[in-house]
């Protein structure tokens, strides 16, 4: 073990694998039971690790939704013993699609309501249970249980709008946890970070840990 | 004991379900605002009690819940409200039913298994009032009560968002208050005032309740028509141009007779935005004005 990994701001190869297994296991068993909620198969596509500086995380998520002309934004935080921020991120067009995806069983149509609250409304309520359903799985398989603060939406907005770069501490190591998704019907895509600082960091190695050693 | 004394004194309402969605506490403001006590509804099944939870929205919110642990939101804005209570103790509230936000999450036993589901409620009602005042506020013409070219750009960008995608008929009318600086110099700014307000309430009181009328600056005036072709348009048009012309606006004892010159578009193929169909009812109310006034013109291709 190198010096830089026994700091507990810092995970080893070894430790990184590790999640990574158990992501896969729990995106797994997200997507099954999502589509029995949503009634929509939902792809999640094999979740990629990685560490780096908080300062350092807009302009990765930028990176990462540069083909995309605007985004919306759905940020909910997270906490358990592992805790932190989920960011999901929406193509543009996606709260629309997703309206004509849940709402059709619905009354809705051209008697519905302002299209911009219902479009708001919409994407908040698919990234709770996207969320929900990707960070609650994680936290199960590493015996944690969370709870969450009300998301908040940004609607179709420019990059530079919606995420500000002022708000990270320059202190802080973020463990992003992204993975891209796409609903099965309805053109919807995007993807999801889970940024969780480095007060987590040191539960989630010993986690991992306990983890592993179910099967030694 | 003490935490049970909470639940009851709370001024939140607080629900607990099963994994079948059978009520299994109902706290006592649930019981001050529903009028159902305790012993009526504990052991029944929350969608029987209350039928209108019987939809998509609310049975996915509780499988989440159940399936992820989720915690799911309920606004007063998309939902108004959760269960169907009188809102009794707001004097003119024009809302039917107490606003509510609610939440509801999960609820776990000692091995950390979901073994039921909270749902809180809380009474918005008064926010919801002011809020829609302030709303309403924004979106009207403080002179003519009709409402504002504010509102006008977000209704029209959704009206026209809708038509595109259902493909439906939609059509506007830009109309113009002829010679109407000769009333303001002849009569006084008053007058001019008094013309604005009577023009805005003849031609309100003529529209359809789907039919929305602007004052789109000055002595310009936009109606958007729904569901509504370029003929339909003209017609609505040609009854608007008489109810003025035939008006007679008594001010100060002084009858004043004024007419409108009107500009008709709908929803072509030449319709790349609501942009675009402003733009054609205005050169449309341009030759109108051009012809000499007190007249309709619609926008066509062939006729720029």
């Amino acid at each position: 073990m190198d010096i830089e990994a026994q700091s507990t701001n810092h995970i080893t190869d070894e430790e990184l694998a590790i999640l990574q297994e158990i992501m896969n296991i729990a995106f797994g068993q997200s997507a099954s039971d999502l589509a029995e909620v949503i009634d929509t198969h939902v792809l999640l596509a094999v979740p990629f690790i990685k560490v780096m500086k908080v300062t350092e995380l807009p302009g990765y998520i930028k990176e990462q939704v540069k083909e995309y002309k605007q985004i919306s934004i759905v940020e909910q935080k997270f906490w358990g013993k592992f805790k932190g921020d989920a960011l999901l991120v929406f193509s543009s067009g996606s709260g629309k699609a997703l309206i004509n995806l849940l709402q059709s069983d619905d009354r809705r149509g051209m008697e519905a309501g302002p299209i911009d609250i219902l479009e708001r409304e919409t994407l908040m309520e698919v990234g709770n249970i996207l969320i929900g359903a990707c960070v609650g799985k994680l936290a199960e398989l590493l015996r944690d249980v969370v709870t969450y603060t009300p998301p908040l939406v940004m609607v179709e907005k420019e990059y530079e709008e919606a995420i500000s770069s002022g708000y990270y501490d320059h202190e802080k190591t973020a463990i992003v946890l992204k993975t891209d998704f796409r609903f099965e019907s309805g053109n919807v895509s995007g993807f999801l970070f889970l940024v969780t600082s480095n007060e987590s960091i040191k539960w989630l190695r010993d986690a991992l840990q306990r983890f592993i050693e179910q099967y030694e | 004991m003490i935490l049970n004394q909470i639940f009851d004194a709370i001024n939140l309402g607080i629900v607990i379900l099963d994994a079948d969605l059978k009520i299994q506490s109902w706290n006592r403001w649930m019981e001050i605002h529903s009028g159902i006590e305790a012993g009526d509804v504990v052991g029944k099944p929350a969608l029987e009690s209350f039928p209108n939870l019987d939809n998509p929205r609310f049975i996915r919110s509780c499988k989440s819940v159940f399936s992820f642990g989720n915690f799911c939101f309920f606004s007063q804005k998309l939902h108004g409200y959760l269960f169907p209570f009188k809102s009794s103790s707001y004097v003119g509230s024009e809302f039917k039913y107490m606003q509510q936000s609610c939440a509801m999450g999960p609820l776990r036993d000692e091995n950390n298994q979901i073994k039921c589901l909270f749902i809180y409620v809380q009474d918005v009602t008064e926010v919801a009032v002011y809020e829609r005042k302030l709303v309403e506020m924004s979106m009207r013409d403080g002179l003519t009560g009709i409402y504002n070219r504010r509102f006008m750009d977000t209704k029209l960008n959704e009206e026209y968002f809708r038509h595109t995608r259902y493909s439906r008929a939609f059509s506007i009318i830009m109309f113009d208050i002829d010679k109407f600086k000769k009333v303001n110099d002849e009569y006084g700014h008053q007058c001019g005032d008094f013309i604005l307000k009577s023009v805005s309430s003849r031609i309100s009181a003529s529209i359809r309740n789907i039919d929305f009328l602007f004052r789109y600056g000055g002595e310009e005036f936009c109606c958007i028509l729904p569901e509504t072709n370029l003929e339909g348009a003209e017609l609505v048009a040609e009854r608007f141009r008489t109810a003025i012309m035939e008006m007679e606006n008594n001010f100060n004892g002084d009858v004043i007779k004024i007419t409108i010159s009107l500009g008709v578009a709908d929803l072509t193929n030449d319709t790349a935005s609501p942009g675009d169909l402003i733009q054609h009812a205005d050169e449309a109310l341009y030759r109108a004005k051009r012809g000499g006034r007190n007249r309709v013109e619609s926008y066509s291709v062939n006729k720029k």
